[in-house]
């Protein structure tokens, strides 16, 4: 909690420096700066931002790219169903007698887990044994005093035998203490204490499930969405047409444009992954994204376009400084580093289902937030004011370091050759 | 439309190397203007610091008074010398494009767009990739893109390098005619022949400094005064070449051509020359741009 309230005054220790900066600089320069008015916004940035949208998803990498992970996601959580829906229908050996209402009751709890139950009669234990060894029978009752299984395959499933074993036990009980209708209701009616735990309860398989996915997306949109507005950038520098381009618009216009219109394509690409996801989950009764809260949801989708708000600045200032290839390459290898660790820190955290002090941590830090929010969201372990004031670092670093990006790139974008260092782009000619 | 373009001691070094230095010059409209100088002169910094992509430490640029902003930039049109367009963007699609970024509206850059485009012999590749013409092509629609928004100055830097005797002609048909709509067209270019058939002024420029600038009649029959003279009997012209106030410049067949002081008399050049023999020739010489040109950068 400390770590929190120190963050929250280094963040606004930092805004007031940096407006009152701005503030002095704007009155010491004779250089008009472009402020973010309606006309700035109306004009070219609009114009550019169409143009950004209409290319990208009229491109054949977007498209394809999208149906691959369509394809993918379709693939995760449908396959699972298929596994699941085979072992639903379960075959129960049953050697010597079993009353009726003990076999309501088996029926009924195969029932809860979602499959059915068909009962085989069997001769004799070792013939039932023989059927549990060649995987013919699930299990088997033997003369209504014990089940025999032959492993137990997960924790679902011995918590499913463990369940039958304990109300087959309870039925007979019921039914040797000879008690009344009345009596007999009140026991049916018997529900468990509330269980209280000291420590945090570590999340189901659902939530894992849903907040790995969730990362995964967000990585992935993040990588995709970064390289295009590098490559954009380098390409416009190298094609030459930016000279034509900025003898009509100032550089932030333009930036701002092609930040806006790759942002909203990201938008629009998560929204159609996720709704995608939750239709097709909710259609086929998967369980993978079952935990995901809507809250969780618009988690992802936050931090999808507040990572690439963030880090699209500075793709955008590195793509300014290079012209080839190979100088894109170079470039990008330290801009990933940040998001690999925040990806793989977190990954680690969502798949274990515990939140770690480390990932505590990254979820404040604007380069790792992306990734290390969500999954303590999916894991109920941020509270909503931690949320926003995640959210609010976020944007108050994106305005620096768009700041900063805008300059690089307004030095860096016109000079041609060789790759432009920072040094050069922060000079004064 | 009249306008008048003004650059005043615009200042400019890369590292070691002045770019420009301390110069000034004026661009009036109705005129197409031909901006010369060698390479390295810094024409092409001159035209970038117009549309202030490049920044200048020193020096004024105005328009009809007024100083060169984004706003008024919008009413410019640029042909930068790399040329440069969206190599994947189809050809109809680009101009318009780049026609609304300079304030005009969708229809108008549409109508504008077909114009040009059907102009300049582009109509069929409407639809084109711009990377899928040729250089020629990809020229004409760069041309296009400068001329799209009926711009009041229209800056181009060497529009017709690479380019074949027709679409020279034709590009060179469209600036006359914009610059005769009452436009201002200034424009570089190493081929001074082109250059003097379709400017009515040149400015020169050298190391960042302006060496000469005026109409193209002014510059040739200005300075030095030249004399083409043929006498019969010395066709090595041996009679010039030891008279006072003038100098030999070059002789071929016969004819020599002299480069004379202006305070000399010329009938004292040709009373020399009747008195070494039979004169069939004497005539006064209209210097070419390309002597212009020489002679301004000595």
């Amino acid at each position: 909690m400390k770590i929190l309230y120190l963050l929250l005054l280094v963040a606004a220790v930092a805004t007031v420096r940096l407006l009152r900066r701005r503030a002095r600089r704007a009155s010491a320069t004779r250089r008009a700066r472009p402020s973010l008015d309606l006309a700035f916004l109306k004009g070219g940035v609009a114009l550019v931002t169409w143009r950004e949208v209409r290319q990208r998803v009229r491109g054949r990498m977007f498209r394809i790219s999208t149906l691959v992970i369509l394809a993918a996601i379709a693939a995760a959580i449908v396959i699972p169903t298929l596994h699941h829906a085979g072992s639903s229908s379960q075959r129960i050996g049953v050697v010597g007698p079993l009353s009726p209402a003990l076999k309501r009751v088996v029926q009924n709890d195969v029932r809860a887990n979602a499959g059915v139950a068909h009962l085989v009669n069997l001769s004799s234990a070792s013939l039932a044994k023989r059927e549990l060894a060649s995987g013919k029978i699930d299990f088997a009752i033997l003369n209504d005093r014990s089940i025999v299984v032959n492993s137990l395959r997960n924790s679902a499933h011995a918590a499913e035998i463990v369940q039958i074993a304990r109300d087959l036990g309870v039925a007979q009980a019921l039914s040797a203490a000879h008690l009344s209708t009345g009596q007999s209701a009140l026991l049916a009616r018997a529900h468990s204490l509330r269980v209280t735990s000291l420590k945090q309860q570590k999340a189901s398989g659902a939530n894992v499930g849903a907040s790995v996915f969730g990362l995964i997306l967000i990585f992935m949109m993040l990588q995709q969405y970064n390289t295009w507005t590098l490559i954009g950038v380098m390409e416009e520098k190298s094609s030459r047409v930016i000279e034509v381009l900025l003898s009509a618009l100032r550089p932030l216009q333009l930036l701002t444009g092609k930040v806006l219109g790759i942002s909203l394509v990201a938008l629009a690409q998560a929204t159609l992954i996720v709704t995608f996801s939750l239709v097709l989950a909710k259609s086929v009764g998967s369980n993978l994204l079952h935990g995901a809260a809507s809250l969780e949801i618009v988690s992802i989708l936050v931090w999808v376009l507040l990572g690439y708000a963030f880090y699209s600045w500075i793709y955008a200032a590195a793509g300014s400084m290079a012209e080839r290839q190979e100088q894109i390459q170079a470039l990008a290898l330290p801009l990933s580093l940040p998001l690999v660790f925040g990806y793989v820190v977190s990954l680690i955290a969502a798949e274990s289902g515990h939140a770690t002090m480390l990932v505590s941590v990254l979820a404040y830090l604007p380069p790792t937030a992306p990734f290390a929010m969500p999954v303590l969201v999916g894991l109920s372990a941020v509270t909503w004011w931690g949320f926003l004031l995640s959210v609010l670092l976020s944007i108050v670093s994106t305005v620096a370091v768009a700041h900063l990006a805008a300059r690089v790139y307004r030095r860096a974008i016109l000079r041609t050759g060789a790759r432009v260092h920072l040094r050069e782009a922060f000079a004064r000619y | 439309m009249a306008g008048e373009l003004v650059l005043q001691g615009l200042r400019r070094r890369f590292g070691t190397l002045t770019a420009l230095d301390d110069l000034s010059f004026s661009v009036s409209a109705g005129q197409v203007v031909g901006f010369l100088g060698p390479n390295g002169a810094g024409k092409t910094t001159t035209m970038r610091a117009i549309f202030g992509l490049t920044d200048l430490e020193a020096g004024t640029i105005t328009w009809n008074g007024r100083a060169v902003d984004s706003t008024l930039r919008r009413r410019f049109g640029y042909m930068p010398e790399e040329r440069g367009l969206y190599p994947s963007m189809g050809v109809g699609e680009q101009i318009e494009y780049l026609g609304r970024l300079h304030d005009m509206s969708a229809f108008d850059a549409r109508e504008q767009t077909r114009y040009w485009l059907e102009r300049l012999d582009l109509a069929q590749r409407a639809l084109s990739k711009v990377e899928s013409l040729s250089h020629g092509n990809q020229q004409r629609v760069q041309l296009c893109a400068a001329l799209v928004h009926r711009p009041d100055l229209l800056i181009l830097d060497e529009p017709l390098a690479g380019l074949d005797p027709n679409a020279i002609d034709t590009i060179g048909e469209v600036l006359v005619e914009q610059a005769k709509s009452g436009r201002c067209v200034l424009f570089s270019s190493h081929q001074l022949d082109q250059v003097e058939s379709l400017c009515e002024s040149v400015t020169i420029i050298d190391h960042g400094r302006l060496v000469a600038t005026g109409s193209v009649d002014e510059l040739a029959t200005s300075g030095t005064r030249r004399l083409v003279v043929r006498v019969d009997e010395d066709r090595d012209a041996r009679w010039a070449q030891h008279l006072p106030g003038v100098e030999v410049s070059e002789v071929s067949g016969g004819e020599v051509r002299l480069v004379v002081d202006p305070s000399l008399d010329s009938d004292v050049v040709l009373r020399a020359a009747m008195a070494a023999g039979h004169v069939s020739e004497f005539s006064f010489h209209r210097r070419s741009l390309s002597e212009v040109f020489r002679e301004a950068l000595r």
